[in-house]
């Protein structure tokens, strides 16, 4: 299998020198093409810090990290821009959608975002909503969504550019069991259709259960062989 | 699917905020578009006043001549009639008209009093000065060649004199042999220009009047009307190549109070203009500001997402662009209404410095001057928006989604 990403001994520090945090101590792991990989571990385990040092919303301290073969650990801003944009999707614990903007705009920005033309927007959102079974709230504003719904649309904007790499957090934390399901359902259901590899943060057993593969953190350090 | 629409979308859900900052600018504009309007019309105004006493184009005979008193009595262009009936054949023309200056003392029984008098061409002077010169009580046939000659004053000269028309007066001034010179004029009415430093001492009568009086056909200047005031500059070059010996002038070189006035009015409402562009920048930046800590969530997000700092930083210059675009069309509207209203009801001003009446309130309504204007509001509102939201690029992804 592609090797899809790969950590090489990251460490994560906050501050300098004696009063330095380390969030994150010499992670290693490697994440394949298609695979859905969860992130097990207690609250303030490093989870989070994990998932964006991963999603190049943050940089490591130290050590080494490799999305298709290629060393991104130190990109600047314009360059992890074009990453983020591209090839990586969020889905975030508490959904982050645009305020303002309708279901059909929040699905639609990152297609906006890569230059597609409002065609092809259109068609790809328009088919996405459809597989959702959203179609009936593409007017409507995050505001008028129930919690489950604003998960459906998180998910779709995360899935619209098909990105190769897809980082979840703790995706099932503001859902009840029957929502944080469906949710669950849809996210294995659009990464064997669309071949995207799924890196997931939970301590939902539910949700570990029903990955691939978990990987276990504990104090910033790997606990679980990956 | 488009930025604008993303930007629009930003605005109207912004709602209280982008409301109390689109009546700021609006309410600026409307204030800038009324006052520079009165601005405008006052100009206006003041050349008509110049142009219609001094014409369009002036011919002045600069030479002193010493036998004559003060700068009023300088009766120095001769053979003006040839000159006069030479104009006539330009097309440009409408009117030549002579105007000897002249002044002395002015005697009713015992008062007397200083004037400074103005032999014109009573046919056409009072034409042209149109609603600037106010007459009253005028006899008819009046400023004609008469036994007794007609002659008409300021009408606080007249009150000095205790004068009413009809009443027999006597000038007395030097003639151009520097020998004392009188004659009895009859009062034929009174005018008031609204200047007390004029209506205390003037007075006007015809050149024939001054002619006996100062023993002279000359005059002091002449005076041209045009079809087109500008033309005044084309004119005036061609008088002035064509002729020597004289000094040609348009109406703009000799408007000496429009100058002062416009001087005076271009700073205060420069003053004005310019703290309604610090206050619409301060509001501006203010609702940026506060726009982008509201938002620092959803500039993570979008950061998160791939939008580059470069992408939210036009984001929200869009968003200026469309509440600046929004708050110029109701200021334009708003400003368009109120100075129709002010024009349709006739308000007065006060009597200004130097003046004893009020007058009518015009507020001019110019396109041109409200684009310039409302382009120049938009450019204060885009650049309040670029310096407010550098801040937005340094919004940290991971602080604002945590």
């Amino acid at each position: 299998m592609d090797r899809r990403l790969e950590l090489e001994a990251i460490t994560k520090r906050y501050g300098r020198d004696k009063n330095s945090i380390t969030a994150l101590q010499d992670i290693s792991f490697t994440l394949f093409a298609g695979e859905f990989l969860a992130i097990q571990g207690p609250s303030g385990s490093g989870k989070s810090t994990l998932l964006n040092i991963c999603g190049l919303i943050d940089n490591p301290s130290d050590g080494d990290y490799y999305l298709n073969g290629v060393s991104v650990a130190q990109l600047g801003v314009s360059e992890r821009c074009t990453y983020r944009r591209r090839d990586i999707g969020f889905i975030f614990q508490r959904h982050q959608l645009i305020p303002a903007m309708t279901v059909y705009e929040n699905i639609a920005y990152p297609l906006l975002l890569n230059g597609v033309t409002p065609k092809q927007i259109r068609h790809d959102v328009n088919q996405l909503l459809d597989t959702m079974g959203l179609e009936h709230r593409r007017k409507h504003l995050p505001k008028q969504l129930s919690g489950g719904e604003r998960q459906r649309v998180g998910i779709a904007r995360a899935l619209i550019k098909r990105p190769q790499l897809v980082i979840a957090d703790e995706p099932s934390a503001s859902l009840d069991h029957q929502h944080a399901h469906a949710g669950l359902q849809l996210m294995r259901k659009l990464n064997q259709a669309y071949g995207a590899s799924f890196l997931v943060a939970s301590h939902d057993p539910f949700v570990i259960d029903h990955c691939d593969r978990k990987i276990e953190l504990l104090d910033g350090r790997l606990e679980t062989p990956a | 699917m488009s930025w604008l629409r993303i930007a629009l979308r930003n605005v109207l859900h912004d709602g209280t905020r982008v409301i109390s900052t689109l009546l700021i600018i609006a309410v600026g504009l409307t204030a800038l578009l009324v006052g520079s309007g009165f601005m405008l019309s006052t100009y206006d105004a003041l050349q008509e006043i110049a142009m219609r006493s001094e014409g369009h184009v002036s011919i002045i005979d600069d030479t002193p001549d010493p036998a004559l008193g003060g700068a009023h009595q300088q009766l120095t262009l001769s053979h003006w009639q040839t000159l006069q009936a030479d104009l006539w054949e330009d097309e440009r023309v409408v009117r030549v008209l002579p105007r000897a200056r002249f002044e002395g003392m002015i005697s009713k029984g015992d008062e007397s009093a200083v004037f400074f008098g103005s032999g014109v061409d009573p046919k056409e002077e009072f034409r042209v000065h149109g609603p600037f010169l106010r007459t009253d009580g005028i006899l008819n046939p009046w400023l004609t060649p008469q036994e007794t000659p007609d002659v008409m004053l300021g009408t606080q000269l007249a009150r000095t004199l205790g004068a009413t028309t009809g009443d027999l007066l006597i000038l007395h001034t030097q003639n151009r042999h520097a020998e004392n010179s009188e004659i009895t004029v009859q009062l034929a009415g009174l005018y008031h220009t609204g200047t007390p430093d004029i209506d205390n001492h003037s007075l006007m009568t015809n050149l024939t009047t001054v002619a006996t009086l100062l023993d002279t056909d000359n005059i002091s200047q002449l005076s041209i009307y045009l079809q087109r005031r500008e033309a005044s500059t084309a004119v005036q070059t061609f008088l002035q190549n064509r002729l020597d010996g004289v000094t040609v002038q348009t109406w703009y070189q000799r408007a000496e109070l429009y100058h002062k006035v416009k001087a005076l009015y271009d700073r205060i409402f420069g003053v004005m203009g310019l703290i309604i562009l610090i206050v619409v920048f301060l509001a501006v930046s203010n609702t940026i500001a506060l726009a982008i800590h509201q938002r620092r969530e959803e500039i993570a997000t979008l950061s998160a997402l791939g939008s580059s700092p470069s992408r939210i930083y036009a984001n929200f210059i869009l968003e200026a662009c469309l509440i600046g675009l929004a708050a110029t069309t109701i200021g334009m509207l708003l400003a368009y209404a109120i100075s129709n209203a002010i024009n349709l009801s006739e308000l007065m001003m006060p009597a200004p410095p130097g003046k004893t009446e009020g007058y009518p309130i015009f507020i001019y309504i110019s396109w041109p001057h409200y684009f310039i204007t409302s382009v120049t509001l938009i450019i204060t509102v885009v650049f309040a928006s670029f310096i407010a939201t550098r801040n937005a690029t340094r919004v940290s992804i991971v602080k604002g989604l945590s």
